[in-house]
């Protein structure tokens, strides 16, 4: 028997994908707390989204005739120092805190996803260093790591998602590198490889899919460590710079008002809680839907 | 086993030296030029000047990197370029609040953990269950500063109980000293509790479900006997290794809080020399940040052989 006939004899069969999908999102739909998550969610990019047309002030304008309003009718979350409704700057750092947890999640996995495979499939001296290198990453408590690197790339968004990708980069980089141990000496891997195809086909048919889900269930629970990362850096003064609003620099700027006007504080506050507690029901629904047997 | 310490210790060299890399490499990642990031536009060009030979930086990078590695061996971790005081002195002067409050942290978050999951997991899913399991959650998604916030609000400007801000060394003036840390500790206490609660519960279902825990209750043990004597000490191996994790969470969550209540600790430190510009220190402090975090991760990894002999002997 030559080795492309062997190779197909043994080839796995490819799994139903289909069913696959729909059997994982019933498992995801049936656990109890996940609609509530995805509804915040959903709720939260729409905001986010929309925030031009849901925002009932500009965000930026101040009223000095009208400071530390307590929450009414005509500003629902109240003002803070300045005269600025709470609520419209609440909505637009919505769009801060998405966009930072997931951006940054989506670089860390990008980034960690190409070199865990380098390491996996290159292995020997290479495979070495990237993942000491990831070893020397994870070495550093993630804030202070961020805090450091943000300090140097400059404050503001674009500092920060890349810090917080750095940070989140070798969690991937170890997931993919294991999977790509695990897959390439699989039998079809063999098969493929044995009927001519190059490396990054391999990669791009094989190894992908089969990483796809550890990724996406570490992304799914990695988004919420982001934002709340994004809103401590923001809060120590190295996120989005004032005026504009995200909701660490909002609470880090109402703290000084915290006996008059402690809205300025928990409108925010409550806002970031709700949305990491319901990033954390998703992520849970999409582990377990997923891959039930990392299930907690 | 120091056969085992050994090799730990020589798998951390070439981090380390990453680490030294990385930590070196901040100060040229810096965009523009280092010297007119942490001087005024005012300062004038001859004290930049002096600032940039002093830091080396009109050397060639491979040369400033070997010098920097010389001095760091020799224990010399650069000056600060605010007070111009050696950088292991700043440490030195602030890593007395910073322990206390990690210690204190730490007694806290154990003291509400252990009840917290031993009753969740002995009664579980019961509305005890579902209290332990909502705390852990409460604990997880609060962040710290948040947190800091709603204990200053109630504690201290609603019922005026604790200080708010500022720090008192407890052993020199005890009650007081200790007030001023008590909400930093409980802030940096309940999300590790939380994390704990979390880890240990679970492990203690699994525990729990052992046959060797249904013979203990056969030979007519008591509940309590049996928790005690057969089914902690087999589930403490999962929170060792979250405790691990968790450091440079503490580490990090220790950075916030001491920003929050003006507590003058390591974390402080850093937050201030990154806003100050102080890259010297930054690089110095963070380089130790690293070094005590490499080794808290070395004994968690040698505390497991001592809780379970079987990895002891593999």
């Amino acid at each position: 028997m030559d080795t492309s006939t062997r190779a197909f004899v043994f080839a796995e069969p490819a799994p139903a994908v289909n069913d696959r999908r729909w059997g994982a999102l019933r498992r995801a739909a049936r656990a109890r707390l996940a609609p509530f998550g995805a509804a915040v969610l959903l709720a939260a990019i729409v905001v986010a989204l929309a925030a031009p047309l849901l925002s009932p002030y500009d965000p930026l304008a101040q009223d000095l005739g009208n400071v530390l309003a307590r929450p009414g009718r005509v500003h629902w979350l109240g003002t803070d120092n300045v005269g600025r409704d709470v609520l419209s700057r609440v909505i637009w750092g919505t769009r801060v805190s998405l966009v930072a947890g997931f951006v940054s999640v989506a670089i860390a996995a990008a980034a960690g996803g190409v070199l865990g495979m380098l390491a996996g499939y290159a292995g020997g001296r290479a495979d070495g260093v990237v993942m000491r290198l990831m070893d020397a990453v994870l070495s550093l408590p993630p804030l202070v790591l961020a805090l450091a690197l943000g300090a140097v790339l400059g404050a503001g968004l674009t500092g920060v998602l890349l810090a917080l990708g750095v940070v989140y980069t070798p969690a991937f980089a170890r997931l993919m590198r294991g999977q790509v141990l695990s897959v390439k000496t699989r039998d079809y891997v063999e098969a493929a490889r044995a009927l001519g195809a190059s490396g990054w086909w391999i990669a791009r048919r094989h190894v992908l899919p089969n990483a796809a889900t550890p990724i996406v269930v570490q992304a799914s629970l990695s988004v919420a460590f982001a934002i709340l990362a994004e809103a401590s850096l923001s809060f120590l003064g190295l996120g989005i710079q004032p005026p504009a609003a995200s909701w660490g620099s909002m609470i880090n700027a109402g703290r000084g008002y915290l006996q008059q006007a402690p809205w300025i504080v928990f409108g925010p506050g409550a806002a970031l809680f709700v949305t990491v507690v319901a990033l954390n029901f998703v992520g849970d629904a999409i582990r377990d839907g997923l891959d039930p047997r990392l299930r907690g | 086993m120091a056969e085992v310490v050994l090799r730990r210790l020589l798998a951390t060299v070439p981090v380390l030296l990453l680490v030294t890399a990385g930590v070196f490499a901040l100060l040229h990642l810096t965009p523009g030029d280092p010297v007119d990031a942490m001087m005024a536009e005012s300062a004038d060009a001859s004290t930049k000047e002096s600032l940039r030979r002093e830091l080396g930086l009109d050397r060639p990078i491979a040369v400033q990197y070997a010098a920097w590695m010389g001095r760091l061996l020799r224990g010399d971790l650069g000056r600060s370029i605010r007070n111009g005081e050696p950088v292991l002195e700043n440490v030195s002067r602030r890593i007395r609040p910073s322990l206390q409050l990690a210690l204190l942290a730490m007694a806290i978050a154990l003291t509400i953990a252990f009840p917290v999951a031993i009753a969740s997991a002995v009664r579980h899913n019961t509305g005890v269950d579902r209290l332990g399991t909502t705390f852990a959650l409460f604990g997880i998604c609060m962040p710290n500063f948040l947190l800091a916030l709603l204990l200053i609000f109630v504690f201290g400007v609603t019922l005026r109980w604790l200080p708010i801000s500022g720090y008192l060394d407890p052993l020199e003036e005890g009650w007081s000293g200790l007030r001023s840390l008590i909400l930093p500790a409980v802030t940096l206490g309940l999300a590790l509790a939380a994390v704990i609660t979390r880890t240990l519960r679970s492990s203690l279902l699994e525990a729990l479900a052992e046959d060797y825990v249904r013979t203990a209750r056969a030979k007519g043990l008591s509940e309590w006997v049996v928790i005690r004597g057969h089914v902690l000490k087999n589930a403490l191996i999962p929170v060792v290794t979250v405790l691990g994790l968790q450091l440079g969470t503490l580490i990090g969550g220790a950075v916030i809080t001491e920003y929050v209540f003006a507590l003058p600790g390591v974390g402080r430190l850093v937050v201030d020399a990154v806003f100050a510009r102080d890259y010297p220190l930054v690089q110095g402090v963070i380089l130790l940040i690293a070094l005590g975090f490499i080794v808290s991760n070395l004994l968690v990894d040698l505390l497991y052989g001592y809780i379970d002999p079987r990895i002891r002997l593999r």
